[in-house]
């Protein structure tokens, strides 16, 4: 899959965040996978471990939360459906619209050390 | 020692999304119908492409960009009929924006009607990157079995049209068309098919057709084909 590529942007990102709060040690990255985000949680934890081994986010963890796959059925609305054959859990309709379970969004970064206290906007 | 937690939620695939969007507004504009071509290994994309080039015999403006993971094989096949510029991925499984944006400036100024983007034979990856392609074709052949939907859902649900290549092998292969346009359709009902054989050059003539209908409908009305999820 793409899990290097997708490292790459995620680890360059927090680093753009570590250096926006005053430098610091992040201790922990929290993702949301969905399942047709195309990544597979256990491979994307694997070449994170790989990617920082010897560098400043060494000691970081990547927590990655699994969100499900939801889709509006025009009958029964917002519903959750297994990712392989797409079809309402309450009435079997297989025309859906996706609306949640392909992103892969980076949620939080926690850093110690940081000396700036506000949120950003 | 202060501890913050920074609340960011950034989509990490927002980025390529747009760039890809980008780059099909800019097909779009320049009227040139971008196609995607997936498949597994050897499922026939560098043979059909052959195919559309003989059927238009240069009545229409084609360029392929080609994904291999070595060699230059298929665009060596294809440079005869039409202006071809390989893209070796040098072992990535799959092609993303930045090789293709290679390819496009290799290619130079072309005043093309059709581009099509051959990607890397493999049914998983290539389905998860936007290359800025109008469509997205999925080539399934008839030696890979008719169970192959089912098994790769994503690149079945993503593409807009199927084509069910080497149709003259079917005496010989245990593949059913009915099931695998039932499989097919059980993940994508309004899936459009077009059973052809690229060797024999069955089926081309409607094929060829779609792709040219498909890009008046790009003429006429803009970029009315949305990526699917």
């Amino acid at each position: 899959m793409h899990e290097r590529s997708l490292l790459e942007s995620l680890l360059r990102q927090v680093e753009e965040i570590r250096q926006a709060h005053a430098g610091g040690v992040v201790e922990e990255i929290r993702m949301e996978v969905g399942p047709l985000a195309g990544v597979e949680p256990l491979l994307m934890q694997s070449a994170f471990a790989e990617a920082v081994a010897y560098g400043r986010l060494a000691d970081a963890t990547l927590v990655i939360d699994e969100v499900p796959l939801t889709a509006v059925c025009p009958a029964c609305g917002v519903v959750e459906v297994m990712p392989v054959r797409i079809a309402c859990p309450g009435c079997g309709e297989t025309q859906l619209a996706l609306c949640g379970g392909d992103e892969l969004r980076l949620r939080s970064v926690t850093i110690r050390g940081t000396r700036v206290q506000e949120q950003p906007a | 020692m202060n501890r913050q937690t920074i609340m960011v939620d950034r989509d990490l695939l927002a980025e390529p999304r747009r760039r890809a969007a980008e780059l099909r507004a800019d097909f779009t504009r320049r009227g040139i119908l971008v196609l995607n071509i997936l498949s597994s290994p050897g499922a026939g994309k560098t043979t059909l492409l052959q195919a559309i080039a003989r059927h238009w015999q240069g009545r229409r403006r084609m360029a392929v960009l080609v994904g291999d993971i070595a060699t230059d094989r298929d665009a060596r096949r294809l440079a005869p009929f039409i202006p071809a510029v390989q893209l070796t991925t040098g072992g990535a499984c799959h092609l993303e924006l930045p090789l293709v944006e290679r390819g496009l400036a290799q290619l130079g100024d072309l005043d093309l009607e059709f581009l099509f983007i051959e990607n890397v034979g493999n049914l998983v990856c290539p389905a998860s990157h936007d290359l800025g392609e109008h469509l997205r074709v999925l080539v399934l052949s008839t030696t890979e079995g008719d169970d192959k939907p089912a098994k790769y859902p994503k690149a079945f649900r993503t593409s807009h049209l199927l084509v069910i290549n080497k149709t003259d092998l079917l005496p010989y292969v245990p593949f059913s068309l009915e099931s695998a346009l039932a499989d097919a359709r059980s993940i994508q009902p309004q899936l459009p098919a077009f059973a052809v054989s690229a060797e024999s050059g069955a089926g081309i003539t409607d094929w060829c057709a779609e792709l040219e209908s498909r890009r008046n409908e790009l003429l006429a009305n803009g970029d009315v084909f949305s990526p699917r999820r």
